[in-house]
Parts: C-alpha cells; structure tokens; sequence
C-alpha cells in the first residue's frame, strides 16, 4: 500500500495532513506514533477510505482506494476502530458474523466458508466460550477483542488499528498487543495501527512512522529510528534510551523538556 | 505467556451459563410472538363480534361463508374494513418506527413526532381537496408530504453526520410547522372540508373496503421491504465509519430505509389520520421482549402495532357506545403510563 502526498483537511481551511508519503509493507507490523492531533488517527482514516483527501493518492494493489467499491475494500482491509458501539444485548457470534458483510450478498444466508471465518475470527481472539454471551458481559479487554474479532472474520490480508489498547488496563493491553503479533506471525497479516505507547510500539512493530503537526518527520525500522532527540522534538519530553539485552530498546521519561 | 487470571474451571462454567441465558432469550422472544399473535387473533374476533350489532362466532362464520346472514353482511361492510384497516395502520405505523430509528440511532424517532405523519396528511389534504377523484392515489401524495417532512428533517440537522439531538428538536420543528398548517387549512371555513375532516383527526370510523385495498396494497408493500432490509437495520446500529469499512453503502442505505419508513407512515396516516406513539411505544416493547435483532424486532413490531391500534379503536367504539372515541386519543391515553411504567422499569434492571 502506498500513500502518495496526501493533504486532507476537515474544513477546507487547515490542512490537517501535509503532503504525507508512505508504503505500507506488506507482511509487516506498521506503527504511526505521534502526540495528540499530530494527524496519525486521521492519516489511519484516509488509508481506509473514511476521509477523502483534498490532494493525493491512496494505492492498494494498483487502484486507488476511492475506486474500489466498499464491498471489494471491504475484503482487502479491515479496521477496528478506536470506539464502537452496538446493540449490547447482542450475542458475540452475531457480532462476529457482522465481519461477513464484505463476502455476502443482502439476501443469501451464512454459508460454510462464512461459518469458517467465523469460527476462526473466535479461534485466532479466545472467544470460543463467549460466542453466546452478549456485550455487556464482557470486560472491556474482551470486547476489544470481539471488535478484532469481527474485522477478522472480514478475512482481509491488511488489518488497521486505531488505537487498539487505550481505554484498557496493563494486563489487557498487554493480551492485545500479542494477539496483534500472533496474527501478524502465523497468518503474515499486514498491520497498521496508531499507539500511544511509545515501548509497545518499539517492542511490536517492524515499522514506525512518526509524526508531527500533521507531516511525517521520521520513519524507519524502531531500532535506528528512536534517538533521545526525536523524541524530544515530537513530544517535548526528556527520555532516558535504554537498550538491554532482556528489555531491548526501551524508553524511560523523565520528565517534560523545557 | 502471561496466566489468565481467571481460572479454566470458572470460565467453563460462566460460559454454560450464558449459554443458558441465550437459550431463555429465544423461547422468550418465541413465546412473545405467539402470545402477541393469539391476543390479536381474540381482539379481531371480540372486535368483530362487537358493537352496536352483536354477532355469535358461528353466526359470522357460516354468515361470511354464505352471504345470506343480512346482519353478517352489515359487519362485513362495515366493521371488517375497519377492522383490516385499523391493523394494517397500526402494523405500519409501528414498523416505520423501528426504521427511522434504526437509520436516525434515536430511541424517539417516530413518525408522529418528527413529523412525517403531519408532512403527508397536510398534502395528501391539499392534494384531495384539489383533485377529489383521485382517492386512491391518497399514499402517493401523502408520500410526497412524508418525504419532504423527512427530507427537511435530515437536511436542516445533518452536520457532518447524525447528531440525534439535534434531530428531535429539528423533528419537532418541523412537525409542529406540518402540523400548523394543516390546522390553518382546516378554518378556512369551506365545505370540502368536513369531508376530508377524517384524514386529519384520525378515525377509523367509515372505512370500506376500497381503504382496505390502498392500505393492503402499499403498506404491504411497504411491510415486505422492510422485512427485506433487516440486515441493514442491524449494521446501522453499529458506528457509522464500522459499518462503512464493512463494506455497506451507509448513506444509500440509510436512504432506502428511510423511503421505506415514509411509505408506511404516510400510507397509515392517508387512510387513518394521524396517529402518534405507535411508533415510539411499540418498539420499544418489542426490544424488551425480542431483543434489538431486527429479524425479529421488525415482525414482531408489525403484529403488535396491529394489535395495540386494534385494540385502541375496539375500546373506543366500545368504552362509550354508541359515542366513539377516536383510537389516537385511547392510544395516547394509554400508551402514555405505560410508556412511562416501561422507562422506570427498565432503568432498575439496566440502571448503573
């Protein structure tokens, strides 16, 4: 997937993005970092087709991302949003067969290879023993995990996340980032997501894109990438570098540059 | 690996449970079908036994069969039209409810309220008093006013999506102008106006069976299509930029369902009147007893819209014979309390 100097803005008056230029690798995990309104929630919108850029192009496999019609997007990318809503006295099952829309006409009914995708989509997040339980049941870890589950179950070789583990605690965090990188290991998905932790992101990602004030400033493979100066310049904070042999590169903040 | 915190045994046992929770939800949804679908059946037969005309169950039976009972054929003109058509309007006006609230994500989204109901009596009033001959083509100029009415409601209240807020009050505006002006019209003091009283006050009173047609011919109509879309009610019902990375086309389909909520609304309301509250207190039942799938939410509303309006206007021709009450003050009379019975109560097993 390649981002060719993409400039979006909501009003038609500040540009959000700035001339942004990307390539997704495929096979990889893609991390955007950045501080708030920095633009890489809106840079994750543009790539799927959420927000129409004033200037530039999105390319999946040879098309621009406009031309594709939603359902044929639909079965290359998939994205679990930041926040989600649904009826929550639906069961989870439901929900995950949701994911099948892409691959369904408004009147056939599931059909084997749908209940396949399913059954994997609950497999690949542990969800088995809650297929017949309802939203509200669930903790909040778990209905993350249902959100990933139904954009699974959309069997799409590209997989966005917004922001999958805010709202979530250290344990609950910590289970999605790991189902992100078994999926991205035994089922080689392409994974783009946004974080705000910038240690998962070091410790997850293949590939980090930084960014500033709505441009790219940095990007790179996280061990040649993050310098105690890059850091200061997107976030304004002082941080220790740390790299060991148990931790790998890791960050300690030690307080707000002045 | 980290451990689970929660341990294999409890797991196990919490999923069967919920399990068993899941299978109670479905005999509870199939037992509130066939408890809703045998009252109807007993309100249409005491509805139509009756009245100032009483008639035994064998009496109309073998009268219906045969057609000699002189009295049976008096019920057959004149109480079964009625009967089909106060059922029909409540079955419609309660589905168009489901609708606009799936598409406006808005538990008030009701025909009466926001203005549609008002939108397509006052030009299917104008329209009749223009162009009397054209009767039957009542639903298709009370389309027109219900399309506008919700044309102008999405348009003054989109802003970069669905505020639902912001849509009631816009709702309300713009039913309170629909409405206005067809009160104005009524006191211009003419004589085509008593004769088209009925289309603004709502009374099942008069119906025949050239009603029966119309309201069978487009609210069934309008019923199978919203039976067609049920799956794009339940997609709705998920954030907007979800459903569209799922593939659907948000805005064409919030349209059509939309086309299809007006349809029914403004074909209800050509033949019966105005009628508020169906639309807000019957689905919202329904999501007590069915559950928020719209597989079942939309027949379910259907058969219990048909009841409640049937059984409004039953005990309104009945309560005060031979003085009738129209069914949309009982609706209101009733559905009011129970509306308010039904908030209070949900809150205490929902309420955090």
């Amino acid at each position: 997937m390649d981002v060719n100097d993409i400039t979006f803005s909501y009003d038609r008056r500040i540009d959000r993005l700035h001339q942004v230029n990307a390539q997704i690798q495929p096979g990889k995990i893609t991390t955007i970092i950045g501080p708030n309104g920095c633009g890489k929630s809106t840079l994750l919108h543009v790539m799927s087709n959420n927000a129409v850029p004033r200037l530039g192009q999105v390319i999946l496999d040879g098309k621009t991302i406009a031309q594709y019609k939603p359902k044929e997007l639909a079965r290359k990318l998939a994205v679990v949003h930041q926040q989600n809503e649904a009826p929550t006295d639906l069961t989870i099952e439901k929900l995950v067969s949701f994911g099948r829309l892409p691959h369904r006409t408004l009147f056939s009914s599931l059909q084997a290879e749908d209940e396949q995708a399913i059954e994997w989509a609950l497999d690949c997040t542990n969800l088995h023993e809650k297929r017949f339980s309802t939203l509200d049941q669930l903790s909040g870890g778990e209905q993350q995990r249902v959100w990933i589950a139904m954009a699974l179950a959309q069997r799409t070789p590209i997989l966005f996340l917004d922001e999958p583990t805010t709202y979530l605690d250290m344990y609950y965090q910590l289970e999605i980032m790991e189902l992100i990188d078994r999926l991205n290991k035994e089922h080689q998905l392409t994974i783009v997501m946004v974080l705000h932790d910038i240690n998962q992101a070091i410790r997850y990602s293949h590939h980090l894109i930084a960014m500033k004030a709505g441009a790219i400033i940095a990007s790179g493979v996280p061990d040649d990438m993050i310098t105690h100066d890059l850091i200061r310049d997107i976030y304004g904070v002082e941080v220790l570098v740390r790299h060991d042999a148990e931790a790998g590169l890791h960050l300690i903040p030690i307080g707000v540059g002045l | 690996m980290i451990a689970k915190p929660s341990t294999e045994y409890s797991n196990l046992s919490s999923s069967k449970s919920e399990q068993t929770a899941y299978t109670h939800q479905n005999r509870k949804r199939l037992w509130s079908f066939i408890v809703v679908c045998a009252l109807l059946i007993g309100v249409v037969l005491y509805s139509a036994m009756t009245g100032s005309l009483k008639v035994g169950i064998w009496q109309l039976i073998q009268g219906l069969w045969t057609g000699n009972d002189n009295q049976v054929n008096v019920v057959r003109d004149l109480r079964l039209p009625r009967i089909i058509v106060a059922m029909m309007a409540g079955a419609a006006l309660a589905v168009a409810g489901v609708l606009l609230q799936a598409v406006m994500k808005n538990p008030l989204a009701d025909s009466g309220v926001i203005g549609i109901s008002s939108g397509a009596a006052l030009v299917s009033l104008i329209a009749v008093t223009l162009f009397p001959t054209l009767y039957f083509w009542m639903p298709l100029f009370s389309f027109f006013g219900g399309a506008l009415a919700c044309l102008m409601v999405y348009g003054f209240s989109w802003k970069s999506g669905l505020h639902p807020i912001r849509l009631i009050l816009i709702g309300v505006a713009v039913n309170a102008i629909f409405s206005g002006l067809g009160q104005s019209f009524n006191y211009r003091g003419s004589y085509a106006v008593t004769s088209i009283n009925q289309v603004t006050t709502s009374t099942l009173a008069m119906k025949k069976w050239v009603d029966v047609e119309i309201i069978l011919i487009y609210g069934g109509i309008g019923l199978i299509l919203a039976m067609l879309v049920y799956s794009w009610c339940n997609f709705l019902a998920l954030q907007e930029k979800t459903a569209k990375n799922l593939g659907l086309h948000v805005t064409r389909t919030r349209l059509l369902i939309s086309v299809i909520a007006v349809i029914l609304a403004a074909t209800a309301t050509a033949i019966a009147g105005v009628i508020v509250f169906i639309g807000l207190l019957i689905p919202h039942i329904a999501r007590q007893l069915v559950g928020s799938d719209h597989k079942w939410l939309i027949p379910f509303s259907a058969v219990a819209g048909a009841l409640l309006l049937l059984l409004a206007d039953t005990l309104g021709r009945t309560v005060l014979a031979p003085n009738e009450i129209p069914a949309s003050i009982i609706m209101a009379v009733i559905g009011g309390p129970f509306l308010i019975f039904l908030i209070t109560r949900s809150d205490r097993i929902y309420g955090r």
